[in-house]
């Protein structure tokens, strides 16, 4: 093994461009010091990070005393900062917590207001008639509640590129579709390689591989903690029924139960179910899960219960052994950092994360500040301004000229999904059935991608399994297309 | 970059589409698929001053990539023989995304128009809405299972074949609908092994197998699909699933404007095919989703008496 060449040697090594190791990244980046950052998927904020109820969470249910609640606090004072350096999308739309019966309202009087106190947090109690007013398609039936004021909505996607992208303006090297298959401790440095037979070496490796990490820890010889994959399945909707709110039950022992929240684009979330599972890639969907999520949010927002739906999907949070997050050394070298079982507060807590992660780094390596770091991302191109205004995806209307400068940006799409999430294109109606020829095409002329390599989403997801030979009863005049300019 | 979805327009700032106006027109036709084509075969010249406009690169709608198809004779006829009557303009790759009825201060209609010189806007005395639907996908439906690739409408595997390429190896057509049926065919026809299924309570065309879809199974490329067969649950392993059952008519760009719809989502039309809104009608899959497209063609020459100007 000592004769395998190094493809790349970095001071620190990051595993993982979920939400949580892109904000790590980011934080590293103002060291004076060589970065970089290995990802399994084709882009960046595929795991965890990808579904989720996409809130910025202040994290007054949090048991006080733990890192997670202490991180959520510091986050809080961090967003507004991180919001307006990076451009990231906000909404603070607030949340009511909504009681249905006397029982619930003495659950939020006894358990819910002192905790959020604990935390720092204030909450507001409001009668029933407040509710109804400040939120007429709340469910008549309610009997107070109290609102939480400081919570919000964000694109989650968005955010995690912001993070990566502004690392990778500041130095940061990214490495997509790297799926990491060993790991080698040394006393000064780690060695870590890939599926792909690439082999980097780092002085210190952060472990932020989302639902992963313990298994991260177990290829370098590390069995302290254990994983397991909770599934929460959701539903959007266009039909918004006037919602404005984040609308929250109170919580039940195993859950922060079934939500609807606000999209910071348009359009409502509902969920999450909450679902122990046993394989840390089943994102199925099922029948059961929709029909909990409609009873659900139809006690919370009687509308809701028989909305229409535009897309259905489902995600894995991680739910670890200890309780807590557990951010520290792993148990065979100080060298490897775990950064795990996050949860579902990443998101929420991603500012503070970093933040602190990047502080134990630089102080564990005796890292200096970097003398030129840029504080900010440049401003996203406004809609007037991009070239070409040709509707592409028609049931968004998003034009050729949007398409285009996602294709150029700083971190650009790999995949079909990529795109979609960097645009919005494929949301719509129709889901991408029209619209995809046209974008695969674009790939091809801005990005050379050949259409048959071309994927949705995860590695083996091509969308064309070969070139047609001969064009049997096609004719041929569909296949023309006219050039651009004419 | 994604943005907020608008529902509403200010004209203000928007200049008039310059190149294209020497006044309003007569007649402004939104879509140029079957309806739009009938009408125009029909009005011909009579219609007056007519614009007729459309997201595509070429008119047909989306039927276009199916033609020329057995049982599609009298769409093929239309289309191939069509010319463009003297007189009236047709803007292709050109998107109504809004649409300002006309009010007291303004006597004409507006439609906000985009294309690849920008947003602009286009005035019409009358207005045919004619811009049929988009395919209904799986997620309309909620069909539960994983999301993988090969999932797909008919509209996408045909202009896939056209591009050139084959979108996979083993397909199940779900659905019986004329459309669904040619394009099994036309899978067929470039060497894809294909199943075709649809629900008992179908419109009674022959499929191989009478099921409801249930289940959509594999990841990160479709491996079977389950179906409900007689009671039983059936899994058919397939690498490729055209979900053909039909289309959802193409209302979202009316958002605000007042034009009226029924509750399944349709422009709701009189017998004359008159919306709420003086001046402004709606023919085709815009009105009727489930409509053949020989009815789309029959509501286009039918629509072509009945406006202001029309031939009778």
């Amino acid at each position: 093994m000592e004769m395998t060449s190094i493809d790349l040697d970095v001071d620190i090594l990051v595993i993982g461009g979920g939400v949580v190791g892109c904000a790590i990244l980011r934080e590293l980046a103002r060291y004076d010091a060589s970065i970089a950052l290995l990802e399994q998927y084709p882009d960046v904020c595929e795991g965890t990070s990808k579904a989720n109820s996409a809130i910025v969470h202040t994290g007054f249910d949090a048991r006080p005393g733990t890192l997670e609640a202490r991180l959520l606090a510091e986050a809080r004072q961090l967003w507004p900062e991180v919001i307006a350096r990076l451009h990231i999308p906000y909404l603070q739309t607030g949340a009511l917590m909504v009681a249905l019966n006397e029982q619930e309202q003495a659950t939020i009087a006894r358990e819910i207001v002192p905790k959020a106190a604990a935390n720092g947090i204030t909450l507001q109690p409001l009668s029933r008639a407040e509710i109804l007013e400040a939120a007429p398609y709340v469910n008549e039936r309610i009997v107070g509640g109290v609102l939480v004021e400081g919570e919000g909505v964000i694109d989650p996607f968005w955010t995690t590129r912001a993070y990566c992208e502004h690392a990778l303006l500041n130095g940061a090297q990214l490495f997509l579709g790297e799926r990491v298959s060993a790991i080698e401790v040394g006393p000064q440095r780690l060695r870590v390689r890939t599926e792909n037979g690439k082999t980097f070496s780092a002085a210190l490796v952060v472990n932020a591989a989302g639902l992963w990490a313990d298994e991260i820890a177990r290829l370098a010889g590390d069995h302290s903690f254990r994983l397991t994959p909770r599934k929460g399945e959701f539903l959007i909707t266009e039909e918004d029924h006037g919602v404005a709110q984040i609308i929250l039950p109170v919580p039940s022992e195993v859950s922060k139960g079934i939500l609807v929240t606000p999209i910071v684009f348009g359009g409502v979330l509902l969920g999450p179910t909450a679902e122990d599972v046993s394989d840390k890639r089943d994102l199925a969907t099922t029948t059961a899960g929709q029909q909990r999520i409609r009873e659900g949010v139809g006690r919370l927002v009687p509308a809701m219960s028989t909305v229409s739906t535009v897309r259905q999907f489902a995600g894995l949070r991680a739910v670890s052994s200890t309780g807590d997050y557990i951010i520290r050394p792993s148990t065979v070298s100080e060298r490897l950092l775990h950064v795990a079982g996050i949860r579902s507060t990443g998101l929420s807590a991603s500012p503070a994360i970093g933040h602190y992660v990047g502080k134990l780094v630089g102080e564990t390596l005796g890292l200096r500040l970097r003398t030129s770091y840029r504080e900010t991302l440049p401003e996203p191109l406004s809609e007037a301004a991009h070239e070409d205004g040709e509707v592409v995806c028609l049931c968004r209307s998003i034009t050729r000229g949007e398409i285009l400068a996602a294709l150029r940006s700083t971190l650009p799409p790999q995949t079909l999904d990529g795109l979609k999430r960097r645009t919005g294109a494929m949301l719509g109606e129709c889901q991408g059935n029209l619209c995809l020829p046209r974008l695969i095409a674009l790939f091809q002329q801005e990005l050379g991608r050949d259409p048959l390599s071309l994927e949705k989403h995860a590695p083996g997801s091509r969308l064309l399994v070969e070139r047609l030979t001969h064009l049997g009863g096609v004719p041929a005049h569909s296949g023309e297309r006219p050039k651009r300019g004419q | 970059m994604r943005k907020m979805q608008m529902s509403a327009y200010t004209l203000e700032d928007m200049p008039l589409m310059e190149d294209l106006h020497e006044g309003d027109y007569d007649v402004a036709i939104v879509g140029a698929g079957l309806s739009a084509l009938s009408l125009l075969h029909s009005g011909g010249t009579a219609l007056g001053r007519t614009v007729v406009l459309d997201y595509q690169e070429q008119v047909g709608g989306l039927l276009r990539y199916l033609l020329p198809a057995d049982g599609f004779g009298t769409e093929w006829e239309l289309l191939r023989d069509f010319q463009l009557p003297s007189g009236v303009r047709l803007l292709l790759q050109t998107t109504a995304v809004g649409l300002l009825p006309a009010n007291d201060a303004e006597p004409t209609h507006t439609l906000v128009v985009r294309r690849r010189q920008g947003t602009t806007q286009l005035r019409a005395r009358q207005v045919v809405i004619a811009c049929g639907g988009v395919e209904r996908p799986r997620e309309h439906d909620a069909i539960p299972g994983t999301r993988p690739s090969g999932v797909m409408t008919p509209v996408l595997a045909l202009q896939l074949l056209a591009q050139g390429y084959l979108p996979g190896r083993r397909a199940l057509v779900y659905g019986d609908s004329r459309y669904a049926l040619a394009t099994a065919r036309r899978l067929a026809e470039v060497g894809l092994e294909v199943i075709t299924a649809a629900p008992a309570s179908g419109n009674g065309r022959s499929v191989r197998l009478c099921g409801t879809l249930q289940e959509i199974c594999g990841f990160p490329r479709l491996t079977a699909v389950r179906l409900l067969c007689d009671q039983q649950s059936v899994e058919v392993e397939v690498d490729t699933l055209i979900y053909a059952t039909g289309l959802l008519a193409g209302t979202h760009w009316l958002k605000g404007s007042g034009v009226a719809l029924t509750a399944a989502g349709t422009i709701a039309v009189d017998a004359h095919y008159r919306t709420n809104i003086p001046g402004i009608y709606a023919i085709g899959t815009v009105v009727r989703p489930e409509l053949d497209h020989e009815d789309s063609v029959r509501m286009g020459k039918e629509v072509a008496t009945l406006l202001p100007g029309g031939v009778s």
